[in-house]
């Protein structure tokens, strides 16, 4: 029998669940607090535990009627993996290359990718979006609302 | 309460307070017109912002933010036939019509004036229910707590379209991230799995941020197409309009403005449903009221009102129930209550008695925002034609690098800003399998409290059934037993509606 994503999403919830109960049992109980700290968390798993089954169970029991596949519009999976990426790379990056470096960095290379620059004026547009971002955050936050922003351990920056 | 209102209104005259409530009504409002960006969203861009200053100035940025955006949403609801934000669908089912008939000056300042008058009737329940409320919160003990987040965690998950047990994990899911890290009665480590991050529990702002900045900019870049030209819109629309004729009709509905008012009202107070659920209802209700509901979709001014009077009123109702109970009313509210907590402040019964100038500052924000919304689309509804164009290549980088700000801002520490961008993963992960993500915001919010209020009361007395015996808790839990079986009565419905279509189209 093929499951659906509720089917799997059922079986993400109860693995998760199994898995963080069974941990709750190293958790050491407390002789201050009688109920100890695992004891929520046992509640809290099991609960879930079981609402991850029903939903296995429902989509196992559910009765599909074969419908015709509706076009839907073309999902680009590959463009959100990239993305994730690059932010991912961006977030890595901060604490090397300084929040002005790696932010001007990531909205170049995002807008890049979102929307390709052609030509000397496209590259215009990306390079200068990412220099306004970097620079107008620093300025605001580092500048005008004391919120100190990573600097970079290799740039000092 | 008049002469402490009157006090916040004149403190929040001053330029301290009301620059900030402008730019954050001005933010709002051109946030709450971009199609495919939410009030939530905005609020978390505007949520760094706020760090640097004092309370009731980020508090009056972020209620400008929040009524800016529900007027907001419909400008592109109206003129475009695109809701700006979801709870401006229903504005959209009448107000484009009639914009299309060549009347979009009329749709739009229909639209305008029911927020407006909506809003305010919104700030007289706020103001009048909000202190007699927390009193009654006052008399709650730990078993009342409890049974109260549990209904509110049980009504929305019940109230999830798609699935209940959906609905239901989801919440679940919501508890087990704030089992993770330092127990919140002890302060003891367990589940952190070796991850030093966790030690000391996971912070709900990071969580909240991700999972809802990337779920909604990642299903948006999954349907973006790189070179699509986007569209170019705005010019050539005539929205002159008299004003005096347009609230003239909005004050011949009278039951139309009032019913659709409260209906914002109540669903604003019920945790986490929102406008998007407040607009679709106010405006199902309208149609059923109606003397020609057949007409309702061609262009009626009734759609336009019932769907922006309950869409502002719901703001207040929200902000009803985070400041008497200390529960966010939704996403925008569940921000709003992490600024608070960043600068010390514990919402909650207590926050009005103990805050009072923060508490009617807030009310007397609220009220002006109306006012600020007003003047802002009166000077620049049609600048604002032209700022909603603005490439979402341009804008999503920008919103992503402020959310990095807002998170790291949270403590000056990376770790946020790790779990910022795994909650952004696990968040889209959550809405490609279809979970809803307000039980899950919820759960998170709410999960600490709910342990607390347990382990207090089983500390207390060790008596289960106190749990049902006390009055208002035994009410609160049966209240959370009907919604529950409500839900299942109605997905059960559903369900066998769909059967039945089925069958019919066997045959």
């Amino acid at each position: 029998m093929k499951l659906t994503r509720d089917g799997w999403g059922g079986i993400a919830v109860f693995g998760f669940s199994t898995v963080l109960f069974g941990m709750t049992f190293s958790i050491p109980d407390n002789p201050l607090v009688p109920l100890g700290p695992g004891f929520y968390p046992r509640i809290v798993l099991a609960l879930s535990g079981a609402l991850g089954l029903w939903m296995l169970a429902g989509d196992l029991l559910a009765k599909r009627v074969a419908a015709p596949a509706a076009p839907g519009p073309h999902l680009n999976y590959w463009a959100v993996v990239a993305h994730f990426a690059v932010f991912g790379l961006y977030v890595g990056a901060l604490p090397y290359l300084g929040f002005r470096l790696s932010t001007f960095a990531y909205v170049c290379a995002a807008n890049a990718m979102m929307d390709p620059p052609r030509g000397a004026r496209g590259w215009a547009r990306v390079l200068v979006l990412g220099l306004l971002t970097a620079g107008l955050a620093w300025f605001v936050f580092e500048k005008n609302l004391s919120v100190l922003m990573p600097r970079g351990r290799w740039t000092g920056f | 309460m008049f002469e402490l209102l009157g006090q916040g209104m004149l403190a929040m005259m001053a330029a301290k307070y009301l620059v900030p409530l402008v730019i954050g009504t001005l933010i709002g409002v051109v946030g709450g017109a971009l199609p495919g960006i939410t009030i939530t969203m905005t609020i978390i861009v505007v949520l760094p912002f706020t760090f640097g200053l004092e309370p009731l100035q980020g508090l009056a940025a972020m209620i400008g933010v929040y009524v800016g955006g529900e007027t907001g949403g419909l400008i592109t609801s109206c003129l475009l036939g695109i809701p700006g934000k979801p709870s401006a669908v229903a504005t959209m089912f009448d107000g484009h019509p009639m914009a299309k008939k060549g009347e979009p000056g009329r749709a739009l300042w229909l639209g305008i004036w029911a927020s407006i008058f909506g809003g305010l009737l919104g700030a007289i329940v706020l103001v009048a229910s909000t202190g007699p409320l927390a009193k009654f919160a006052l008399e709650f003990g730990p078993w009342e707590y409890f049974s109260l987040f549990v209904l509110a965690l049980s009504m929305v998950a019940g109230l999830v379209e798609s699935s209940l047990a959906k609905g239901l994990a989801s919440g679940g899911l919501g508890l087990i991230i704030t089992i993770l890290g330092a127990d919140p009665v002890m302060g003891k480590e367990r589940l952190t799995m070796g991850i030093s991050a966790l030690d000391g529990g996971v912070p709900f702002l990071p969580v909240l941020i991700g999972v809802f900045a990337f779920a909604q900019i990642m299903g948006e870049v999954e349907r973006m197409r790189p070179g699509a030209a986007e569209e170019k819109i705005g010019a050539g629309l005539r929205l002159a309009v008299s004003h005096a004729r347009v609230i003239g009709e909005i004050f011949a509905r009278p039951f139309t403005l009032l019913w659709a008012s409260f209906i914002g009202l109540v669903i604003g107070v019920l945790p986490a449903i929102g406008g998007s659920a407040a607009n679709m209802l106010a405006y199902d209700q309208a149609k059923k009221f109606s003397r020609y509901p057949e007409k309702f979709g061609t262009g009626v001014p009734e759609g336009i009102i019932a769907s922006e009077a309950s869409n502002n009123a719901n703001v207040a109702g929200s902000l009803v129930t985070i400041m008497a109970f200390g529960i966010p009313g939704d996403a925008v509210t569940a921000v709003m209550l992490g600024a608070l907590t960043i600068h010390g402040i514990q919402s909650g019964p207590l926050f009005i008695s103990q805050n009072p100038q923060l508490a009617y500052g807030m009310f007397a924000a609220y009220i002006i925002a109306h006012a600020v919304v007003l003047a802002i689309l009166l000077v620049g509804v049609r600048w604002m034609l032209r700022i909603v164009t603005v490439p979402k290549a341009v804008l999503f980088p920008v919103v992503l690098v402020l959310c990095v700000v807002g998170a790291y801002a949270l403590g000056n520490s990376m770790s946020s800003v790790w779990i910022l961008a795994a909650f952004g993963v696990f968040g889209y992960g959550m809405v490609k399998l279809g979970f809803p993500l307000a039980p899950f915001i919820l759960g998170v919010i709410l999960g600490d409290q709910i342990e607390v209020n347990l382990i207090r009361a089983v500390m207390t007395d060790p008596d289960p059934w106190l749990f049902l015996t006390r009055p208002i808790s035994g009410l609160l839990l049966a209240g959370s037993v009907v919604s529950f079986a409500a839900a299942i009565w109605q997905h059960r419905r559903q369900q066998r509606a769909a059967q039945a279509q089925d069958g019919d189209a066997d045959f």
